[in-house]
């Protein structure tokens, strides 16, 4: 059989296993799941990140391009309804659903996982160059992109809620699948502003109105936090409060369902 | 003459911007013509007529493209060529007619992209006297392509007029159709 147009793509780009976005996608799917390159479609146009949902031997043929073909056109759809609501999440430069590659922007900047505190360690022996950094590279790293941590968290709530207001699940909310674009690559007509939040990684994303789903996303959130970052609380605070000023009036009855997830856990009671 | 070579693919397809474009008419007429006469004829216009107005940047023509090269290469196309196929791309509905009456050249088109995907054996200078053959008007370059958007009118097909609102000023609002327009294109084979 020939190669498809797509396999030879991926044939001339570079695999991933290191950079923010890699660690960010590596740690929510396992590598067995899909794997992540960098690749460019023409010599003029910008790079592009590529994922690549590859066949799995062990599926039925047609249940495997079926499986592929729906996750590939859920994510393709979540992110456009994003960009539409203005949304800061990567444009999708190429689908191809019955090979399995969606081919979205790339970004150029740094996983907020990495810049707040604690977000470097425990990030495996293939990442070595970070293992010795300290909680004061963070805030000189988080300093070259021109914002503070509150400043940060603040950009974190907005996003979040402008999501969850087009009825955006994101499914899979971490410090990893958030992303600040450099300020090399950022450009904007108000020059107060230096970088921008960009959320990534819509694998596990769906359509809801209802109010556990976001309270739900936001708590799968906290627990992120909570897990990786020390001191967390006073940071997770301003997210929340940056959030409920931008859901406005929807906020109440976020916020209490909210408080009755972090009494149960993410699970709903099947019980009754 | 506008080029454009994927790094993983063999076929190229090459572009020419007409503006002003003389006599669009005409130019649907014998494409329409061209459907019932011979091999030859048909031949003479076997290119994508796109109505350059509504194409928001070069990246949003090259996305359409690469889709098209995929589809056909994976023997799905949704339309009869490869040329309509772009046209097919870069409509946000699943309509064909639609597409072709939109995208298409019609009698009131001012400017034009003639676009042809062929393999790398095919000589540019060839093309592009067949392309001038068939359209009557005046070749200016692909930088030009961003006087003529007519962003109101993209901005109505993409159904964005209440997003663009919130833009703000009119580089930003010009790159968030851009934006849009380009990931539509990118995604149209997983619409909904």
């Amino acid at each position: 059989m020939a190669v498809s147009l797509s396999q030879s793509l991926i044939q001339t780009s570079l695999p991933i296993s290191q950079g923010a976005e890699a660690a960010s996608y590596l740690r929510s799917f396992s590598d067995s799941i899909l794997k992540v390159y960098k690749a460019q479609l023409s010599p003029e146009s910008p790079p592009i990140l590529l994922k690549y949902r590859f066949k799995k031997h062990y599926r039925h043929p047609n249940l495997d391009l079926n499986l592929t073909r729906s996750r590939i056109a859920g994510e393709a759809r979540a992110l456009l309804k994003c960009l539409r609501s203005g949304v800061n999440v990567p444009g999708i430069r190429m689908v191809d659903a019955t090979d399995g590659v969606l081919g979205i922007d790339w970004i150029d900047g740094q996983s907020v996982r990495k810049l707040l505190p604690g977000g470097t360690e425990d990030d495996g022996p293939d990442d070595p160059e970070n293992q010795n950094d300290t909680q004061a590279g963070n805030y000189n790293d988080l300093k070259e992109y021109g914002v503070s941590v509150d400043g940060l968290m603040k950009m974190v709530g907005i996003e979040i809620a402008k999501m969850h207001r087009v009825d955006v699940i994101h499914g899979d909310l971490t410090t990893s699948n958030m992303m600040l674009r450099h300020p090399k690559s950022f450009s904007s007509s108000v020059t107060t502003l230096t970088t921008e939040l960009v959320l990534i990684d819509f694998g596990l994303s769906y359509q809801s109105t209802l109010t556990e789903d976001k309270a739900v996303d936001l708590y799968v959130l906290e627990r992120a936090f909570s897990s990786t970052h020390p001191d967390s609380e006073p940071m997770f605070t301003s997210v929340l409060a940056a959030y409920a000023n931008t859901m406005g009036k929807d906020w109440p009855a976020i916020k209490n369902r909210l408080d009755d997830v972090r009494l149960r856990g993410r699970k709903r009671s099947m019980v009754g | 003459m506008e080029s454009f070579r994927f790094n993983h693919n063999d076929n190229v397809a090459y572009a020419l911007l007409f503006s002003p474009v003389n006599d669009p008419g005409k130019i649907k007429q014998r494409i329409i013509d061209a459907a019932k006469a011979d091999d030859q004829d048909r031949d003479a216009v076997n290119f994508s007529f796109i109505e350059a107005s509504l194409i928001t940047s070069r990246l949003h023509l090259e996305t359409a493209i690469h889709q098209a090269i995929i589809v056909e290469s994976q023997g799905s196309l949704r339309t009869k060529t490869i040329h309509s196929e772009i046209l097919f791309a870069l409509n946000p509905t699943n309509n064909i007619t639609e597409a072709i009456r939109r995208y298409g050249v019609s009698e009131t088109s001012k400017s034009l992209i003639v676009v042809q995907i062929t393999d790398s054996s095919a000589s540019a200078s060839d093309v592009e006297t067949k392309m001038k053959a068939v359209v009557d008007g005046v070749v200016v370059s692909f930088r030009e392509l961003a006087t003529v958007t007519d962003w109101d009118r993209v901005k109505k097909y993409l159904k964005l007029d209440k997003e663009a609102k919130e833009k703000g000023d009119l580089a930003r609002t010009q790159a968030f159709i851009d934006s849009v327009a380009i990931s539509s294109v990118a995604m149209k084979s997983v619409m909904q």
